[in-house]
């Protein structure tokens, strides 16, 4: 049995008096679901796989409120189900979708400006670079990354919801970027 | 004693991110000033991050776009995905004949995209409401229910699904 299966294993078996804390339960995931929807999107699927994923942390919510001693411990429960729940999803969908192009596109427009040419043809070589890298990368390291950098978690939290010790985070962390990294300057992008 | 840069490389991941101590820190940012090649690997872990950053923010972008930012439901069904489906089809003709009923002696004033999420909203939220429906046959889960249904009726105002879930309400 894997991490995700062990993950999940045990909510069948949800008793029905420990319904009244589903209420509460459900409670910090609609609070909690700004922080679920970046993960998703950092970890790189696309508009419809975010309802999809969200749809079934709440129903594993649902069907069984874990036994979670603090809200703390109910926001990693559902960190780490919205995560497990990413890596489902990427080994049926492509993730990071969108191109280099069309980001700089909506940035363009975001920012209400056009970027200008020169500019614009070293950013999307270097996006490509870095969006064809994340694609690639090994779905371990890219969580550790996701919540680190696009999450704002310190190590010590990040192991806490992935249930690995701070070192290991650590050594997940130092491995994705450098692979990021290398990947930028052996293509001969200069920084 | 001086490090080598295999040993500055190893380092300058937890020195980007303030990791080190201010002894090690000092030592890094020594080497960076006089290794050339260090200090590109170095720039091109900033920069990575930098663009890794721009890439997700896109993707959180692109969610937000597309309104699909909250979600709740309620219990699996195999089914529920394909009735779903099923049922935007159905939602989708209604929308279509309505639209070419009142829009058959004059020049069509939507365009094909904004048809197309009309669509798509009135899909997901049958889907939602759907599982607040679900949802309901929860005793303990009625002010949940209740504000599902009222994030329906904010949130596609314009839908059959939102309609229905106006009457739940009232």
């Amino acid at each position: 049995m894997n991490e995700t299966d062990s993950d999940f294993a045990g909510e069948t078996d949800h008793a029905a008096g420990e319904r009244s804390s589903q209420s509460g339960f459900f409670e910090i995931f609609i609070a909690e679901r700004d922080r679920l929807r970046r993960i998703v999107a950092g970890m790189g699927l696309g508009p419809a796989d975010v309802e999809d994923v969200l749809q079934d942390v709440s129903i594993r919510v649902m069907r069984r409120s874990p036994k979670c001693q603090s809200p703390e411990d109910a926001v990693r429960w559902l960190v780490r189900v919205t995560i497990n729940l990413c890596l489902m999803e990427h080994r049926r969908r492509k993730r990071f979708g969108r191109n280099a192009s069309a980001i700089l596109k909506r940035r363009s427009e975001t920012l209400g400006r056009p970027e200008r040419a020169q500019e614009n043809i070293i950013r999307a070589e270097e996006l490509e670079i870095v969006r064809e890298s994340l694609q690639e990368l090994d779905d371990s390291l890219l969580a550790a990354l996701v919540l680190r950098y696009f999450c704002d978690l310190n190590s010590t939290e990040i192991g806490r919801v992935l249930r690995l010790s701070a070192s290991t985070v650590r050594s997940r962390l130092r491995e994705g970027r450098m692979i990021l990294a290398r990947r930028l300057t052996e293509r001969g992008v200069e920084p | 004693m001086e490090k080598s840069c295999e040993q500055i490389e190893k380092l300058l991941v937890d020195y980007a991110d303030g990791e080190l101590s201010s002894g090690e820190s000092s030592k890094v940012a020594e080497h960076l000033a006089k290794c050339e090649r260090c200090r590109k690997t170095f720039q091109a872990l900033e920069r990575s991050m930098e663009l890794a950053g721009v890439i997700w923010e896109d993707g959180l972008r692109e969610i937000e776009d597309l309104g699909v930012t909250k979600v709740a439901a309620v219990r699996r069904f195999k089914w529920g995905r394909y009735a779903a489906i099923a049922a935007s089809i159905l939602i989708a003709a209604g929308i279509f004949r309505a639209w070419h009923s009142t829009t058959s002696h004059e020049e069509p004033t939507l365009t094909f995209a904004e048809v197309e999420q009309r669509i798509e909203q009135s899909g997901r939220a049958a889907r939602l409401l759907a599982a607040a429906e679900l949802l309901a046959e929860c005793p303990d889960a009625q002010s949940i229910v209740e504000k599902q249904y009222r994030y329906i009726v904010e949130t596609y105002p314009q839908t059959p699904a939102a309609a229905k879930a106006k009457s739940r309400i009232q």
